[in-house]
């Protein structure tokens, strides 16, 4: 299959077209509100005036490089460009305030890399096995596996879980906003169609993240000032340190690709659930939050590898793993591929062209990512009279673009205003953004489960998968209740000697 | 310096309220506002796009706008100018159902029409290795004998398909619980997996792996129908009136622009799509997705809609049937 792909894929046109498309991808990635799918959706009708493998070889690039491009953002301006990378910004953000945004970014496009490669080989090993674990996931184990994302709250909530927790109830109650899936009735609309589908997530994140960061820099008496940040290069040795943390690669990547190849679950998911993993096995000396590697490592190669991953049910089942390969779906059946059980015994030599095609993105992502990384991090030497407004603007094109909404530009600057009390408060953000992400997957996903068992809740353990995410999400739940009283009672130990000191 | 000011004030007010009025439309992109999400019906509509954009000589780009069985593209297009910079993708279920369910306040007589586009039939499918029943009366009787029992998607609530088929149960008197997805291959996977006893297939999800699931019944008399779902049994073979014909259980949509879009640029985007829908290459590749491009022009739509009306809402109650009977067998 891959020997019938690589006549293909070794044209100079498909070189030079995933060559653009990562470069377009690592752009709309980085700049806020845009993302993979905007990219692929605006050059859709250019990618199709090509055959099928050139075409697929120019949107998944752009898929690629945009799942990575949301981290040089995350890093430099602590503002995800997209949701995706939103957990990339815990380690990423405070590494380049410490003078380490090249290594930070070199880190990221490395571990995006080497993850999208893992989750590639995996694709091309494990396709068939893959697409039948997946082919077994029914509402039960969705509600399950959106159970097991929203424990990484606890993995980002930093010192305060309480404040975690309310922030992340919060998620799940504005994701209840719009029209109700199962009864049609509009809810918490207040009569405006706009919200008829909820809130917009990238307008969310934006706020929360962008419009709230851009007013605190605002507060500053700086403002005229070039900043003093190290703008060194990465160089391509920063693979090496991507690759000291093989383990947490490894892991990371294989929770990507097997979250990737479940529809509909994403690299939201996978990305936070990794970190929170990471976090859990990290040594001692490692301090997550505060400018880890082992963290852009974990976030970065898993959601890379989703899009490995998602790829699978996508080729082998003609179920879009994503609303991103839900277009690369559309693609291929305009021209002329049926994605599907079919396009493997009849187009092997389109199958295998994707495969191929996908590799090679991701080892030209870092080449390209590496050498184009200094462009990027001239960002931190504007000044922020010039890069507020600059980045606004990005913002409210990136939010609008989305869906030519007046109405999510509002609720972006409405978000910007509760990240900054959210931020005056104390409250870690991402957990808002998780429950508002995994909300939805949850609540659709248990009431269609009970609808399916006739109200019976027994639904949940008679299903092997579901039982078996049931017990990992019980025994999370445990380890997290274990380690806050052990930090507690360790904070109180070490108040009482300092008082009998 | 006065004088100048002024000179350069009303050129100013002259280029703003002119300039739109003499430049020649269209001369910037056109957005085309698709009610629901990726999918074969956006590859359809993606295929017109493409083709009016080149012979309107600007982009015409697809907006996907899923959500509120159609409603949110409907008045996400209505809330733009019309300035015949925003085509509405007509769809059935938001342009002729939710009005008919009371859910959206406008009526078909609302918009201009361009053109027709395509249609598509739906068909109920079931896992291939089914042992209770080989063919729809036999699920019928299974049905009928443990009401309630049955679980069945059609994608989205209140949707075509959905009425589609309550209207099909009613008349079979079977009970049975609607299970709402938002991806129908979600639930041809549940169904696969035997969650799910049976669901409305599209021809785009059964051409892209015809032996997924077995096809039970092609809810539509028309021999393309049966033909596009490899010869399948369709509500023609069956003894029972459906009370269903013609397009009204179909897929299908219209092109239209707003009520109050100037006549001239109706002109040009009826005359740009009247080329595209008779484009031989543009036919072929509708075709192939399992869609039938349709022929009927602007001229056609008042008699051709009001006859899908008229039938859909003799089937309305169906959906109400559905739950009130579900409350009454629990």
């Amino acid at each position: 299959m891959l020997l019938d792909g690589l006549g293909l894929v070794t044209s100079f046109s498909t070189v030079t077209l995933v060559g653009a498309g990562l470069i377009v991808g690592l752009i709309v990635g980085a700049l806020p509100g845009l993302g993979p799918l905007m990219g692929i959706i605006l050059l859709l009708p250019y990618a199709i005036t090509f055959p099928p493998v050139q075409a697929m070889g120019f949107l998944i690039a752009i898929y690629v490089g945009g799942s990575c491009g949301g981290a040089i953002s995350a890093i430099l301006l602590r503002i995800p460009g997209t949701p995706l990378a939103a957990a990339t910004l815990f380690d990423g953000y405070p590494m380049a305030q410490k003078g380490r945004a090249a290594d930070a970014i070199g880190i990221a496009i490395a571990a995006s890399a080497l993850g999208g490669v893992f989750g590639g080989l995996i694709l091309i090993l494990f396709s068939p096995s893959l697409a039948a674990f997946a082919a077994g996931f029914g509402p039960p184990e969705y509600a399950m596996l959106a159970i097991t994302g929203l424990t990484s709250i606890a993995a980002v909530s930093g010192h305060s879980m309480l404040k975690g927790l309310i922030a992340g109830t919060a998620g799940l109650l504005l994701a209840t906003a719009g029209t109700d899936e199962f009864t049609a009735a509009e809810r918490f609309t207040f009569g405006l169609f706009e919200l008829s589908n909820g809130f917009s997530i990238v307008a969310i994140v934006v706020g929360l993240f962008a419009i709230s960061e851009m007013s605190h820099l605002l507060t500053g008496d700086d403002l005229l000032d070039r900043p003093k940040l190290s703008t060194a290069r990465p160089g391509f040795g920063t693979v090496l340190l991507v690759l000291r943390r093989w383990p947490n690669l490894i892991r990371s990547s294989t929770i990507g690709a097997c979250v990737g190849a479940l529809p509909g679950a994403g690299g939201v998911i996978s990305s936070f659930t990794a970190y929170a993993v990471a976090k859990t096995f990290s040594k001692s000396d490692e301090r997550y939050g505060e400018g880890a590697e082992g963290g852009i490592v974990a976030a970065e190669s898993a959601n890379n590898a989703t899009a490995g991953g998602a790829l699978v049910p996508t080729l082998a089942l003609g179920i879009p793993g994503d609303a991103a390969t839900a277009v690369l779906i559309g693609a291929l059946l305009i021209l002329g591929v049926f994605p599907g059980p079919t396009l493997f015994e009849q187009h092997s030599d389109i199958v295998g062209g994707v495969f191929l095609v996908y590799m090679l993105a991701n080892i030209a992502l870092f080449v390209i990512g590496i050498l184009v990384t200094p462009l990027f991090v001239h960002v931190l030497r504007l000044r922020k009279v010039v890069l507020i407004p600059t980045v606004l603007l990005m913002c409210a094109i990136g939010t609008y673009a989305v869906s030519s909404s007046i109405f999510d530009l509002w609720v972006m600057f409405a978000f910007g205003l509760v990240g900054l009390v959210l931020r005056a408060g104390g409250y870690p953000l991402a957990p808002l953004v998780i429950g508002v992400i995994l909300g939805p997957l949850l609540e659709n996903n248990v009431r269609r489960t009970l609808l399916l068992s006739h109200d019976g809740l027994s639904i949940f353990i008679e299903r092997p998968v579901s039982a078996t995410l049931l017990f990992i999400n019980i025994a999370l739940l445990l380890c997290v209740v274990f380690f806050t009283m052990r930090r507690l009672i360790a904070g109180r130990h070490s108040d009482l000697s300092q008082e009998d000191t | 310096m006065k004088f100048t000011s002024v000179f350069t004030g009303a050129a100013l007010v002259l280029a703003m309220i002119g300039g739109p009025a003499l430049a020649e439309y269209p001369e910037r992109t056109i957005e085309s506002v698709l009610p629901s999400g990726a999918g074969p019906a956006m590859s359809v509509s993606q295929i017109i796009a493409d083709a009016m954009g080149k012979e309107l000589g600007v982009p015409l780009t697809v907006l996907a706008t899923p959500g509120a069985g159609g409603i949110k593209a409907f008045q996400t297009a209505l809330s733009k100018p019309a300035d015949g910079y925003t085509i509405i993708d007509g769809y059935v279920a938001p342009l002729v159902l939710q009005p008919i369910l009371g859910k959206a306040d406008w009526s078909y007589g609302d918009f201009i029409p361009l053109h027709a586009a395509a249609s598509n039939a739906f068909a109920i499918g079931w896992r291939t290795d089914e042992t209770r029943w080989s063919s729809f009366e036999e699920m019928m009787a299974w049905g009928k004998a443990n009401p309630g029992k049955l679980r069945y998607s059609s994608g989205q609530r209140n949707n075509l398909p959905h009425l589609v088929m309550a209207k099909a149960l009613q008349s079979y008197d079977v009970v049975a619980q609607n299970v709402p997805y938002d991806s129908p291959p979600a639930a041809n996977n549940d169904v696969k997996s035997g969650i799910l006893d049976f669901t409305f297939v599209n021809v785009g999800s059964y051409k892209q792996d015809p032996d997924a699931l077995k096809i039970g019944l092609v809810l539509s008399e028309q021999p393309a129908a049966k033909e596009a779902f490899g010869g399948a049994p369709s509500i023609a073979d069956i003894d029972a009136d459906l009370g269903i014909s013609g397009l009204a259980p179909m897929g299908w949509d219209w092109w239209l622009v707003k009520k109050d879009t100037p006549p001239e640029r109706v002109e040009t985007l009826r005359a740009a799509m009247g080329k595209v829908m008779v484009d031989p290459d543009v036919r072929a590749k509708i075709t192939r997705l399992g869609f039938v491009p349709l022929d009927w022009d602007h001229s056609d739509y008042d008699k051709i809609v009001s006859g899908v009306h008229d039938q859909l809402s003799t089937m309305a109650d169906a959906i109400k049937w559905e739950e009130e009977a579900l409350k009454a067998a629990k």
